[in-house]
């Protein structure tokens, strides 16, 4: 038997997978490596492209890069212009290397918030509860928001450092991310659930997180994926996804604007459907889950490539399989 | 729903940059609490190390002709002299391993306690301080160093280069109004340093040069820098050692980790010190480790290396409250650090370094000769200092934080529930008339 066939057969295989399945198991392996790791003692440096919060102390396997990145940023400037710059460099490049290797891959399969909200999604469907929509308008607002927060992540900082802002405001995307009240929470460690009375800023920055966690909970219970919509990491690493190595990929000759593969996506991009021009088709909000790949109908119409060569492509047959094993598309 | 988000979404940007108001309002305290600490003149931002030397030195020296600002040695003369013995203590002497300090405890009557007895140079026990006799208020500072068991990154250390570390030589059993040492021309003293990755047996750090007061060191590595200032004296037919140490902890984010993992299990311990204390790490110690009022502590008196059985060991509390206990056959004591920090509640801060001093005392009745002198018994001496913060459970709520995240959850449930049924279309029957 030649090798031709033999990767032939393998591709099918792969591109005909369940892949919801497979997905699930991905995002749960992961959940607990980065959730339950440390006690493990494994540790993947403070450089992670995704939510593995640094405030989960007994059990993280690494940290989330924002932690860092906002400590060094709140530095004073005096030493933020000297050997410290070149520390938030070298960190920097240190994030770089591990986002390219997956790209937005890291939000769709690793990161434990965003597969926290898939969690929360599949409670509301098992319950039969609909799930809500933005509409078109709503969603060309709100989808700037996190390249707000991600101004504000690196600017206050900024400020807490020239001392015009408190140090109880760092760092400041933490205080209000509800990765560090909710990822503590599955080691047994609630103490992020309180108020800060210490000071007036204090005061504000806490119930302000437990606030946005709270709204957290019942956003991604009726709208997937509610956080990341809003989350800076995701503006970071849309700024960055050139050189990424995993893409999504898009051959509009192929499409027939079916819909299927906007139907799916938990992030509600219509350009994946509607785009039959851009052959890079991941936009700023996509998390790169591929479940549009696996939805879409028309063989090649769309995929995924690692470094240039075809892993996951959509087909006929794979599309056929998997309705047939009754994908809950939609629901 | 989706208005519904908008909103909430829209009410959370304006609650952030609502947020940067109330955090200009809390600098504004800040500043102002910073102020007080900064009235006497600094030198220029912009000054050389040797400018910024010469600049303190000059200022010590101005301090002392003044006399003012915690006059050292008026604060020696108040201290209680030297041969209180332990009866005559008023402190509470206990084997209970883990009560609080009481403030109801005598200790307090006489302002501080009382020396334990062998005070070496009618000044109370020699202690090394980070933070000089006047400043000694508590007030975090950045750009220090860590005495042990502070978290945090020691950054001393001139711009860019090594942190480094100062620290003080003071007399006396009140960790606040302890004075400098004094100089004292018949006692043989002797400073070491024992650096992570230097020889076991330390190196000598060389005494601060004329008019300046502190010792000064660089932290080039991450780990623990033990300095010990060891003095003997006789007096009379009593040879008194004594053994000031110091722990600081130098650790930073990101440093290299297998420097860090060779710190974090390298001895503590001084096999040459004839006495020391040893502040005891628990197990799951993390290297930003800070110490916090309500916490218990577990010291260990050692003597060349070993525990010594029946040491006296006294903790005093920043304020000044002690607590006195008797080292067991494994050299150890048990306190529990009291909360002592009750400001006003806007003038609270929850950096608050406070120090405690640990000071451990015994006999023994050793022969031999000093300076060509016999001396009949030893008395031995040693202290640790070391800070503590307040604890959060004094300003951390959980009853707060829970409320607030169930009516948030409550609130927005029912807005998307009810904002759902409102978007609800009735069922509408249509008839057609088929005639
Ligand atoms: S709080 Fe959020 S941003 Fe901060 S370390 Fe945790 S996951 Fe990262
Ligand atoms: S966008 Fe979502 S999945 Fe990605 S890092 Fe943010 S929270 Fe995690
Ligand atoms: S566009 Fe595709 S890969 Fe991106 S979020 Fe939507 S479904 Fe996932």
């Amino acid at each position: 038997m030649s090798a031709k066939p033999v990767l032939d057969k393998v591709r099918d295989v792969v591109n005909e997978v369940d892949f919801n399945r497979f997905r699930f198991w991905f995002q749960l392996v992961a959940f607990v490596l980065f959730v339950y790791g440390g006690y493990l003692a494994i540790d993947l440096g403070s450089k992670l492209p995704f939510f593995s919060c640094g405030y989960n102390r007994e059990g993280r396997a690494g940290v989330c890069y924002l932690l860092p990145l906002q400590h060094q940023l709140g530095r004073p400037l005096a030493m933020l212009f000297s050997m410290a710059s070149l520390a938030i460099l070298t960190g920097f490049l240190t994030f770089v290397l591990w986002f390219i290797v997956l790209n937005k891959g890291w939000c769709g399969f690793v990161c434990p918030l965003g597969t926290l909200q898939d969690w929360i999604s599949a409670l509301r469907r098992r319950m039969g509860i609909r799930f809500s929509n933005y509409t078109q308008g709503q969603f060309a607002q709100l989808t700037k928001i996190k390249f707000v927060l991600l101004a504000l992540m690196i600017l206050i900082p900024l400020g807490v450092g020239g001392g015009i802002f408190s140090r109880d405001m760092s760092p400041p995307f933490c205080l209000i991310c509800p990765a560090r009240m909710i990822l503590p929470m599955f080691t047994g460690d609630f103490s992020q659930f309180t108020v800060d009375f210490s000071s007036k800023t204090a005061i504000f920055m806490t119930a302000l997180g437990i606030s946005i966690t709270a709204l957290f909970l019942v956003g991604s219970f009726v709208k997937k994926r509610f956080f990341c919509f809003f989350c800076p990491m995701s503006a970071l690493h849309y700024l960055i996804s050139k050189p990424a190595l995993l893409k999504l990929k898009k051959d509009g000759s192929k499409c027939t604007r079916c819909g299927d593969c906007y139907a799916v996506c938990d992030m509600e991009i219509k350009e994946i459907a509607d785009d039959v021009k851009t052959t890079d088709i991941m936009t700023d909000d996509c998390t790169l889950c591929l479940k549009c790949v696996a939805s879409c109908p028309e063989s090649g119409a769309l995929k995924a490539t690692f470094a240039g060569i075809p892993i996951f492509v959509s087909t006929e047959a794979g599309f056929i399989k998997r309705m047939n094993k009754g994908c809950q598309h939609g629901k | 729903m989706k208005d519904l988000a908008r909103y909430c979404l829209g009410g959370m940007l304006a609650l952030l940059l609502i947020g940067n108001v109330t955090a200009q309002t809390g600098l504004d305290e800040h500043s102002a609490h910073a102020s007080s600490d900064v009235v006497r003149p600094r030198p220029p931002e912009n000054a050389t190390p040797e400018e910024r030397r010469a600049f303190y030195q000059k200022r010590a020296a101005e301090r002392v002709k003044a006399g003012g600002g915690g006059d050292p040695v008026a604060a020696l003369a108040r201290t209680a002299p030297g041969n209180a013995t332990l009866d005559t203590a008023p402190v509470k002497r206990t084997q209970d391993k883990s009560t609080p300090a009481k403030p109801e405890e005598p200790a307090r009557a006489s302002g501080r306690p009382a020396g334990m007895g062998m005070a070496m140079r009618g000044g109370g026990p020699l202690w090394l301080s980070d933070s000089p006799p006047s400043r000694g208020d508590g007030a975090a500072r950045g750009g220090m160093g860590g005495m042990m068991g502070m978290g945090g990154m020691a950054m001393g250390g001139e711009r860019g280069g090594a942190p480094s570390k100062r620290l003080w030589l003071r007399a006396g059993s009140d960790p606040q109004k302890s004075g400098f040492a004094r100089e004292d021309g018949e006692a043989i003293n002797e400073t070491l340093i024992v650096r992570p990755q230097g020889p076991i047996e330390g190196e000598a750090l060389p005494p601060p040069v004329d008019g300046k007061k502190n010792l000064l060191f660089d932290m080039p590595v991450q780990g623990y820098y033990r300095v010990y200032a060891s003095s003997r004296k006789l007096q009379g037919e009593v040879l008194n050692v004594s053994v000031a140490k110091a722990e600081i902890s130098n650790f930073g984010h990101g440093g290299d980790e297998e420097e860090r993992a060779q710190a974090l299990v390298a001895p503590r311990v001084l096999e040459s010190a004839p006495i020391e204390i040893v502040r005891e790490k628990a197990p799951d110690e993390k290297t930003f480790f800070q110490l916090k009022s309500g916490d218990e502590q577990a010291f260990v008196v050692l003597q060349k290396g070993l525990p010594l059985q029946g040491a006296r060991v006294r903790f005093v509390s920043h304020e000044g409250w002690s607590k006195e206990a008797v080292s067991d056959e494994q050299g150890r004591v048990n306190f529990q650090i009291i909360r002592d920090y009750f400001p006003p509640w806007d003038d609270f801060k929850k950096r608050f370094k406070a120090s405690y001093l640990v000071i451990a005392e015994a006999n023994a009745a050793e022969q031999g000769m000093f300076k060509d002198m016999p001396y009949s018994s030893v008395r031995y001496q040693t202290t640790l200092s070391g800070n503590y913060y307040p604890s959060p459970n004094d300003y951390r709520s959980y009853a707060w934080g829970l409320g607030i995240g169930l009516l948030i959850v409550l609130f927005c449930g029912t807005a998307v529930y009810l904002y759902r049924r409102r978007r609800l279309k009735p069922f509408r029957e249509v008839r057609f008339d088929e005639r």
